[in-house]
């Protein structure tokens, strides 16, 4: 489903910076990814380069089968809309537009039916949680929902590539167990494919697998035994326990 | 086609959203401006319109008629110096459909004496044209009957009596004081010479004034009169037409000619206002630069407006250009913001100068020295500024957003 080869990116400026010093690997379709690494390693470089939003200096990227980098910058903005999703850090949502309104946007612009794309981003708006936040403004959503609302937008064009560059970095311990979760069962339910960005060590057992990045290089992978991600799925980032002292006590 | 059509809807809804969730202060407040730049541009213009149709009407009313006639050429090529037959010629010109009247004027050259106390010690003496009227022709075709300061109009038997104008007199508020005899009154006794010799005394039966000095600057004894003293009859240097101006001046004179007016040189009243088509040329570029100034006004409010919530939005915009929006929706949603603040302000701006300015100026016209002037808002003007409005708002919204959402993506959203 992802296949990188080779791929470096140099930053060019005064100092140049060398990001991405030759990194490959393939990603199956249906696999849920971490990507980890210190900080200044070139993880958000390696998504830009893979979602098309920057060109890197060299290496290849297939997508789907498809040589991204030989596209025009009209195929690549077509080809974003049609076949990926991403979900920024900071809730990256449209401020005049509604929780609904955000996450069909991609499909208004794929000139998808209006009622067809209203109950397609119900849909994945219910599976997400929010759907009774239909009709907020984004400005009277939490964090969180905020960030399942991108969710929901990255998933509205069913592509079946999804990246996210640390979704869950600016949100508290609830709001990041509901979005790991989610991605989660996005993965087992819609096969969907994840590259998702990481800082927490913890958040890599809600993966299949974990790429371990530095200084530009890919050092080492890890896989994540069933077992430990059937535990993070139901365990990880509780907050019932920790946020409620009374319950602490009578435990 | 399809996805043009599909982009464009995108545009629209975005645009529908920035109106109805973005900031309404903002938004009253540039279609405010919007409309005060509309109005602007149309009252100056307005104002200036009004006081050249003034300036036109006073024109006819005053100095020459819709049409004048003046002789025409003999056989050799030279001009003739009377029109012949005239009292003929006036009745060709009256039958004709939509003329109001004609009168048929003599226009001599002449010195005319003023002795105040007649010992002959202080004589003053001018040399202006003398004209003759036939007052109840006259009447028909100018106001001088009512711009009288003065004193009274001619009547057809006056023998020993002038009018004259206060260029003439002197006194009254004329502007050229220091060519003028200083200051004759009604019933004062002046000396006319004219150039065959005949020399003859009148008494200033009324003085006038127009708003026109250049027409001031005659003195008018009655038709009789002058026919007497020229030894000519049924003869005239000129033949003022007024007309109920149900169509160009053009129509008209075709119609004399068809009716037998021929030899005579006809021309409409805009071949003699050289004088004032000077006053016109600069209203013309005052126009103009209020056009500009108030395009200006409009166009850079809409420019900030857009500016600032493209530069203030740099982020969303790299976002949308992220999940796969085309520039073109932006720049289209953002160029359809900026027409929506210009055409609701062009839309108040048009039902304020119809419902509120254009009543108030008929009730209170502005009061020019010419005469009242009101609001005459000219329809190619009024369509040229909504037009340049609207194209100057396009411009206003295309080049901020365009600028913003050509920016590179990660330096929107990261940069
Ligand atoms: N636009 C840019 N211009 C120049 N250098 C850049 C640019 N973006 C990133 N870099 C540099 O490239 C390197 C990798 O940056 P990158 O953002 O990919 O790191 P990261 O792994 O995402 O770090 P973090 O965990 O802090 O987000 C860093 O040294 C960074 O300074
Ligand atoms: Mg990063």
């Amino acid at each position: 489903m992802i296949e990188v080869k080779d791929l470096q990116k140099t930053y060019t400026g005064k100092v140049p910076v060398h990001a991405l010093k030759g990194v490959s690997f393939d990603i199956p379709s249906g696999q849920f990814v971490a990507l980890m690494g210190p900080s200044g390693s070139g993880k958000s470089t390696l998504l830009h380069q893979l979602a098309l939003l920057d060109t890197p200096t060299s290496g290849g990227i297939l997508l789907d089968g498809v040589d991204i980098l030989s596209l025009s910058q009209h195929a690549a903005t077509d080809f974003r809309l049609r076949h990926m999703g991403y979900v920024f850090q900071e809730y990256a949502l449209i401020p005049e537009l509604n929780a609904i309104e955000n996450a069909f946007l991609p499909l208004m612009l794929l000139g998808i039916h209006r009622k067809e794309y209203i109950r397609i981003a119900g849909d994945l708006m219910d599976k997400v949680g929010l759907s009774d936040r239909l009709h907020h403004l984004i400005s009277e959503l939490s964090g969180g929902e905020q960030q399942r609302v991108a969710i929901a937008r990255a998933l509205v064009n069913k592509s079946k590539i999804l990246f996210a560059d640390e979704p869950c970095a600016n949100l508290d311990t609830e709001n990041k167990g509901i979005v790991l979760r989610l991605l989660r069962k996005l993965c087992n339910e819609l096969g969907q494919t994840i590259l998702m960005v990481t800082h927490e060590p913890e958040q890599r057992e809600f993966a299949d697998r974990v790429l371990w990045l530095r200084d530009g290089r890919l050092e080492k992978e890890e896989y994540i035994s069933k077992d430990t991600q059937e535990e993070a799925l139901h365990n990880g980032y509780r907050t019932d326990i920790s946020s409620d002292p009374d319950y602490l006590k009578d435990d | 086609m399809r996805n043009m059509w599909n982009d464009f809807q995108s545009s629209l809804f975005l645009f529908y959203k920035y109106v109805t969730r973005g900031n309404k202060v903002t938004l009253t407040l540039t279609i405010l401006m919007a409309t005060l730049a509309f109005i602007q541009i149309n009252i100056v213009h307005g104002i200036l319109s009004g006081a050249v149709n003034l300036i036109y009407s006073q024109t006819k009313s005053n100095y020459v008629g819709n049409i004048v006639i003046q002789p025409g050429k003999d056989q050799w090529g030279n001009k003739e110096q009377y029109i012949t037959q005239v009292e003929r010629l006036k009745r060709k010109i009256n039958a004709i459909p939509g003329i109001i009247g004609c009168s048929a004027r003599y226009s001599t050259g002449a010195i005319i004496e003023y002795d105040p106390d007649k010992t002959g010690k202080d004589i003053r003496s001018i040399s202006w044209p003398v004209k003759s009227i036939n007052p109840q022709d006259e009447m028909r075709i100018s106001e001088l009957h009512n711009c009288m300061l003065a004193g009274q109009y001619l009547d057809e038997s006056d023998r020993d009596q002038v009018i004259m104008g206060r260029e003439v007199s002197g006194g009254y508020g004329a502007s050229l004081e220091v060519q003028s005899l200083k200051g004759v009154n009604i019933g004062d006794e002046v000396t006319v010479f004219y150039h065959n010799g005949v020399v003859r005394k009148y008494t200033v039966k009324g003085i006038y004034a127009t708003v026109f000095p250049l027409a001031d600057m005659t003195i008018f004894v009655t038709q009789k009169e002058m026919e007497s003293v020229l030894g000519l009859r049924d003869r005239a240097s000129e033949i003022i037409i007024r007309t109920d101006e149900a169509y160009p001046e053009a129509y008209y004179i075709e119609d004399l000619r068809k009716a037998g007016v021929e030899l005579q040189d006809i021309r409409p009243w805009q071949d003699f206002i050289g004088l004032v088509l000077g006053i016109v040329q600069s209203f013309d570029i005052i126009k103009k630069i209020i056009l500009f100034i108030g395009l200006i006004v409009a166009g850079v409010t809409i420019f900030i407006v857009i500016f600032i919530a493209t530069i203030s939005r740099r982020k969303q915009i790299g976002i949308m250009k992220a999940i796969g929006m085309k520039e073109s929706i932006i720049v289209t949603s953002y160029i359809l913001l900026a027409l929506f603040y210009a055409t609701i302000g062009i839309s108040l701006g048009m039902a304020i100068i119809e419902f509120i300015l254009k009543p108030y100026f008929i009730a209170h016209p502005l009061v020019f020295p010419m005469g009242k002037v009101s609001l005459l808002i000219v329809r190619s003007e009024f369509l040229t500024s909504i037009a340049s409005m609207i194209a100057v708002s396009i411009v206003a919204g295309l080049i901020p957003s365009w600028q913003v959402s050509r920016e590179n993506i990660i330096k929107a959203i990261w940069g």
